[in-house]
């Protein structure tokens, strides 16, 4: 999901639907074509669960079982509607999450194999994604329609694990649990020590997840991280060309644009111009530009400049003034007054949901 | 990680290959026989949630952007790319 709606409730308001609109439908459509429905064919191959079990199930399911509960909206607004389907779309991507590991003993899915299995590697195998079109309204519907259907088969494919003997819905609902309790995100937290704390900084550009746990900072087990400084004479931009690799143990969920197949091809082609079109950001000439391309082990982000200004400001100011947007070379962390610009104005601040591993 | 098994290191010219290899498809195709330079030295990473087994050393190797696209700016592209990709290049060829 987008750090533009990880939001918490009464935080702030939404400035812009259509933008949030569009948010939704590149996830929804990503974690249904890379995420679940490679899963279903997965373990559909190895007669794990087969379209039978799906039709049956589907047949004799009644809604007092259903694994599922998916809230109603808090009032008939647009803002309303929007934010029910963003937490919608949060809830069935927490939900593949509980498909998608450790669910059948011995079906593990490491992350190749669900790279191979939709069609990363081959063109043959790539799941077709739905377009989106129309007004607000119309894409609305649109949307909450899809998310209707998605998330009957999520709802189909539990019960059938349960119903084959992989899973218990003890254990499921157990998971279930842990799926949502989110941890804080560290971003801002990290960069603000770095720009504070120069052995700390030393130490986080030289031996990535060590220094990180040394600072008490949860982190999973994706890869290695290397963390790549800003400076007068160097942009930093990270990538991942192949799928949509980033240290999203530690940094939460990217932003939509970061999984878009426009972003993963032009960054590499022209990183100049596709910064300053897709971010606004004009690296001056002066500047050598470099994209980093995580297409294996390591996973990177960008130790944004500290702005001016912020002499004397404690940690914790500082790191209000990191975006995720500066965390991947896509804009630049804020300076003082564009944070109280944005407060007065009442834009949310962004934080991504970091889940469990 | 161990560095004692890394062929290559810190500045050397490499080309990667044209074709893969041995099946190992982590290697975009916009690098496929294009030179560049190490950039960076992993050694091998063992990263058991992504896939099975262990790869070759890894490297982060430094493109000049020019090489790998038809865009002129003074720019570079990084990527990581495994050893068995990776073919020395001498600097005067």
């Amino acid at each position: 999901m987008s750090g533009k709606h990880g939001h918490k409730p009464f935080e702030g308001h939404m400035h812009d639907y259509l933008a949030h609109i569009k948010a939704v439908e590149e996830d929804l459509e990503y974690y249904r074509a890379k995420r679940f429905e490679p899963r279903i064919f997965y373990l559909l191959r190895r007669g794990v669960v087969t379209f039978y079990d799906l039709l049956k199930v589907r047949s004799t399911l009644k809604r007092k079982d259903h694994f599922f509960e998916i809230a109603k909206p808090q009032g008939k607004n647009i803002e309303a509607r929007v934010r029910y389907l963003e937490e919608w779309l949060d809830e069935y991507v927490k939900g593949i999450a509980l498909v998608s590991a450790r669910t059948v003993e011995g079906m593990d899915m490491v992350t190749e194999d669900n790279r191979k299995e939709r069609g990363d590697y081959d063109d043959f195998f790539k799941i077709k994604k739905k377009e989106h079109h129309g007004t607000l309204e119309e894409r609305m519907v649109n949307v909450e329609r899809d998310l209707n259907d998605y998330q009957e088969l999520l709802e189909v494919f539990v019960q059938a694990l349960i119903k084959r003997g992989w899973a218990t819905r003890e254990d499921l609902a157990q998971r279930w649990k842990q799926l949502h309790e989110e941890r804080p995100w560290a971003g801002g937290v990290i960069v603000a020590k770095a720009w504070t704390d120069p052995e700390f900084k030393h130490a986080l550009l030289t031996t990535g997840r060590e220094a990180l746990r040394e600072m008490g900072v949860h982190q999973g087990k994706v890869g290695k991280l290397v963390v790549v400084e800003n400076t007068d004479i160097v942009h930093n931009v990270i990538v991942c060309t192949l799928c949509s690799c980033y240290p999203y143990d530690i940094l939460g969920d990217t932003p939509w644009w970061y999984k878009h197949e426009s972003y993963r091809t032009n960054i590499v082609q022209n990183p100049r111009a596709c910064v300053k079109e897709m971010f606004q950001l004009e690296i001056s000439p002066g500047k050598e530009l470099q994209v980093w391309d995580s297409t294996s082990d390591v996973r990177y982000f960008v130790l944004p400049q500290r702005p001016e200004g912020t002499e004397g400001m404690s940690e914790a100011e500082l790191a209000k003034l990191v975006t995720v947007d500066s965390l991947i070379g896509a804009g630049y962390a804020l300076e003082p007054a564009q944070l109280s610009a944005r407060e007065a104005a009442h834009v949310e601040p962004e934080m991504p949901r970091v889940r469990p591993d | 990680m161990n560095d004692t098994i890394s062929k290559y290191k810190i500045g050397d010219a490499v080309m990667v290959a044209a074709e893969n290899p041995t099946g190992n498809p982590r290697t975009p195709r916009y690098i496929r026989g294009k030179r560049g330079v190490i950039g960076l030295v992993h050694g091998v990473l063992e990263n058991i949630r992504d896939h099975r087994g262990i790869h070759k050393p890894l490297y982060t190797v430094k493109f000049d952007l020019s090489e790998v696209s038809t865009c002129h700016d003074q720019d570079s592209i990084w990527v990581d790319v495994h050893e068995e990709w990776l073919s020395e290049v001498r600097p005067d060829s």
